[in-house]
């Protein structure tokens, strides 16, 4: 059977088409704004390409995040934890929690033993801790997230912003700037500020993550939030090299049932 | 479409309410050609006198945001362009905005007040109700007081409490009886108290009747009849007799397993007042078949307060309640009686923030609450800073949580409308439910 799983997110849209269990090809773009249906267009063409087939050949489509309704052709939509949970199972059959950190929200899942959900932990509204912060702050501190993710644990030096609000974390960093702060010190504690923020989450659970925590979406691709995250909450998770197409897997996965 | 589980009707009462309350905003109207206006809480003595009307900031400001966002932002921009906080509570922003704007949405007058009497609250700003009115003028102010326990009984304490409580309303209507040169129907009073405690006995029985699987009413439906007790003070009798029939439905419904949402398989819960301009999310979730069977805010105030007893077993609250026949020959008789049953409130949204979450607990257990959906609110009623410890202590005892984010009951500005219906999918899918619609 071939399904396929569409995320369209905030910042990025993610394709993954799933052959018999196994991944057949995939696809990521930017979101497009407004015109974020022609973009699912575009990546939809991209993704069956290197699978090899024709939409023909894809028996379901279902969608999640943020703009899954612009998902004109999907058969289902289905939230974004149902997704990251299955995605979750897919990695590490024995996962007992995963972790989304996205561009627009976070999600801690918390899974039984047979995979149902047990509880969900949402982020609140502010963007605090949220990838959007980081891009923002990238750009303002003139850095390429790849740069910031190339960051060393110890990066910040000893200097701190505002975690709970990214305006303040904004007016911190232009104040750490004009005190002589290095821009890679400011990123630094820029990083440490999100892996509060997630951990934070994390901690809004009854039950405690482990180190069989799968953590998936975007932010898991900055490996200097991720250390400072690890080094936080004293988890060693399991992120997968496509950690950014979680969703969309786990949406391929339950596409067809 | 899934099979419907259980049968269900529209209220046969809806027709009766409707009247009620065109009679009841008839009568406002016509009260309104008369002199002196109030601003008070528990005003059920202000029926008694003959020229006074009470005007309630949360009612009113709760419709002026729903009415237009409009006017409540400029109103609020009214308050804040004189340095109150954000944080002040929604409805008091909407109401002493347009007394400072000097109008109402429709252009009318603001209706000045002639006196205030706050009580203190929880959210610490019904403390500063009178004050704004006062800034404007210099009129009379009497302090409500509301002090209450919890716990065991304790009928030493009790007993203080309710001298003071007594003291403080007989105060004040003596007062207002020589300001005002009103004469107080003492008479009338102490027919009301009779017939109030009359309807609060239906109504409890409406409330614990929820406790039915399928809730033969929902909180939505409920929210409805919820005013009707402001009857009271303009025809008691008859609000007693509507509360009656209601009554007599809502049991027959329960008796036949008639459903209010005929979909019903999961229960869920609140704890606060909920965003009032937008209630459609009520319905929203009945498209998952999850019916909201209130919060101790709905139920306490209808008197179907529960509680644990020391054998394990869950029964009504006890409180203090004296027989029927209990004289009322003066007017301590008559507030005593209005008075004392409050006294031990451990129910009530006023309560201690310490132990809100058991009775959060116990609610959730009587009415066999699958989920609880607690606000986050950034002030006014609701703004809790416990409210984390709320959903621990619920998640605890297996009740499912998911909050909302929003400024406040009364005011639009911070509820994300189309996020909050995403939570409540993230929600319902978590609870392994799809939408049946």
């Amino acid at each position: 059977m071939i399904t396929a799983g569409i995320d369209v997110g905030l910042e990025a849209i993610k394709i993954v088409i799933v052959k018999d269990g196994e991944v057949a090809g995939k696809a990521q773009g930017l979101s497009g704004g407004a015109g974020r249906e022609q973009a699912v267009g575009r990546l939809w063409d991209e993704a069956l390409k290197e699978a090899g087939i024709g939409a023909s050949d894809v028996q379901k489509v279902a969608a999640t995040g943020a703009g899954k309704y612009d998902v004109a052709f999907a058969d289902k939509t289905v939230t974004e934890p149902i997704a990251g949970a299955r995605a979750a199972r897919y990695y590490l059959p024995g996962a007992t929690s995963v972790v989304d950190a996205g561009a627009s929200q976070t999600r801690v899942v918390t899974l039984r033993e047979g995979g149902e959900i047990e509880e969900v932990a949402l982020n609140q509204k502010c963007g605090a801790g949220l990838g959007s912060q980081l891009r923002y702050l990238a750009r303002r501190l003139e850095m390429t997230l790849d740069e910031i993710s190339a960051l060393p644990p110890d990066a910040a030096a000893g200097f701190t912003v505002n975690d709970g609000c990214v305006v303040f974390i904004e007016l911190d960093s232009l104040e750490l700037l004009n005190e002589g702060a290095a821009p890679t010190q400011v990123a630094g504690a820029v990083n440490d500020a999100i892996a509060v923020r997630l951990n934070m989450i994390l901690n809004d659970k009854i039950t405690p993550a482990k180190d069989t925590t799968v953590l998936i979406g975007g932010v898991a691709k900055n490996a200097a939030v991720v250390n400072a995250l690890k080094a936080r909450s004293g988890i060693g998770f399991v992120i997968p090299a496509d950690a950014e197409y979680g969703c969309a897997l786990g949406c391929a996965l339950l596409a067809g049932s | 479409m899934t099979k419907q589980l259980w049968e269900t009707r529209p209220l046969e009462i809806w027709q009766r309410a409707k009247e009620l309350r065109a009679q009841w905003e008839h009568s406002i109207e016509e009260k309104d050609k008369l002199v002196g206006q109030g601003q008070t809480y528990a005003g059920d003595w202000s029926a008694c006198f003959p020229a006074i009307r009470v005007i309630e900031d949360n009612p009113v400001g709760a419709k002026m945001a729903s009415d237009s966002d409009e006017f409540s932002r400029i109103c609020r921009l009214a308050m804040e362009s004189r340095g109150w906080g954000r944080e002040i509570c929604g409805y008091h922003l909407n109401c002493w905005g347009a007394q400072f704007l000097g109008h109402q949405r429709d252009g009318s007058g603001f209706p000045y007040r002639d006196f205030v009497v706050p009580f203190p609250d929880v959210c610490d700003q019904h403390a500063k109700r009178g004050q704004q009115p006062m800034d404007l003028s210099p009129i009379p102010r009497w302090q409500g007081d509301y002090p209450m326990y919890i716990g065991p009984r304790d009928a030493a304490r009790e007993e203080a409490l309710v001298d003071h409580r007594v003291y403080c309303l007989q105060k004040e209507l003596n007062d207002i009886e020589r300001v005002f040169d009103q004469k107080f129907d003492d008479g009338r009073y102490a027919r009301l108290i009779r017939e109030r405690s009359i309807q609060h006995g239906y109504m409890s029985e409406v409330l614990f009747l929820m406790a039915n699987v399928p809730t033969p009413i929902s909180v939505k439906d409920l929210y409805s009849f919820y005013t009707m007790g402001g009857l009271t003070k303009l025809a008691p009798e008859v609000v007693t007799d509507f509360f009656r029939a209601l009554r007599d439905e809502i049991k027959w419904r329960a008796d036949n397993q008639i459903a209010a949402v005929g979909n019903e398989r999961y229960r869920w819960m609140e704890v606060h007042p909920p965003a009032w301009h937008y209630l459609r999310y009520y319905r929203y979730m009945e498209q998952y078949g999850a019916v909201c069977i209130g919060s101790p805010y709905t139920h306490a105030g209808g008197g179907a307060q529960v509680e644990q007893k020391p054998d394990g077993t869950w029964g009504s609250r006890e409180t203090v309640e004296y027989p029927e026949d209990t004289p009322m020959l003066t007017r301590e008789d008559v507030t005593r009686i209005a008075l004392t049953p409050d006294a031990r409130a451990p129910y009530h949204f006023k309560i201690d923030e310490y132990l809100r979450p058991q009775s959060l607990i116990e609610f959730a257990r009587f009415y066999k609450c699958d989920g609880a959906l607690l606000p986050i609110w950034r002030g006014g009623v609701g703004c809790d800073m416990w409210r984390k410890e709320q959903a621990r202590r619920l998640k605890e005892a297996g009740v499912s949580v998911m909050h909302y984010e929003g400024s406040q009951p009364g005011d639009r500005t911070d509820l994300d409308e189309h996020g909050f219906l995403d939570r409540l999918d993230i929600w319902m899918e978590s609870q392994g439910l799809e939408k049946l619609v």
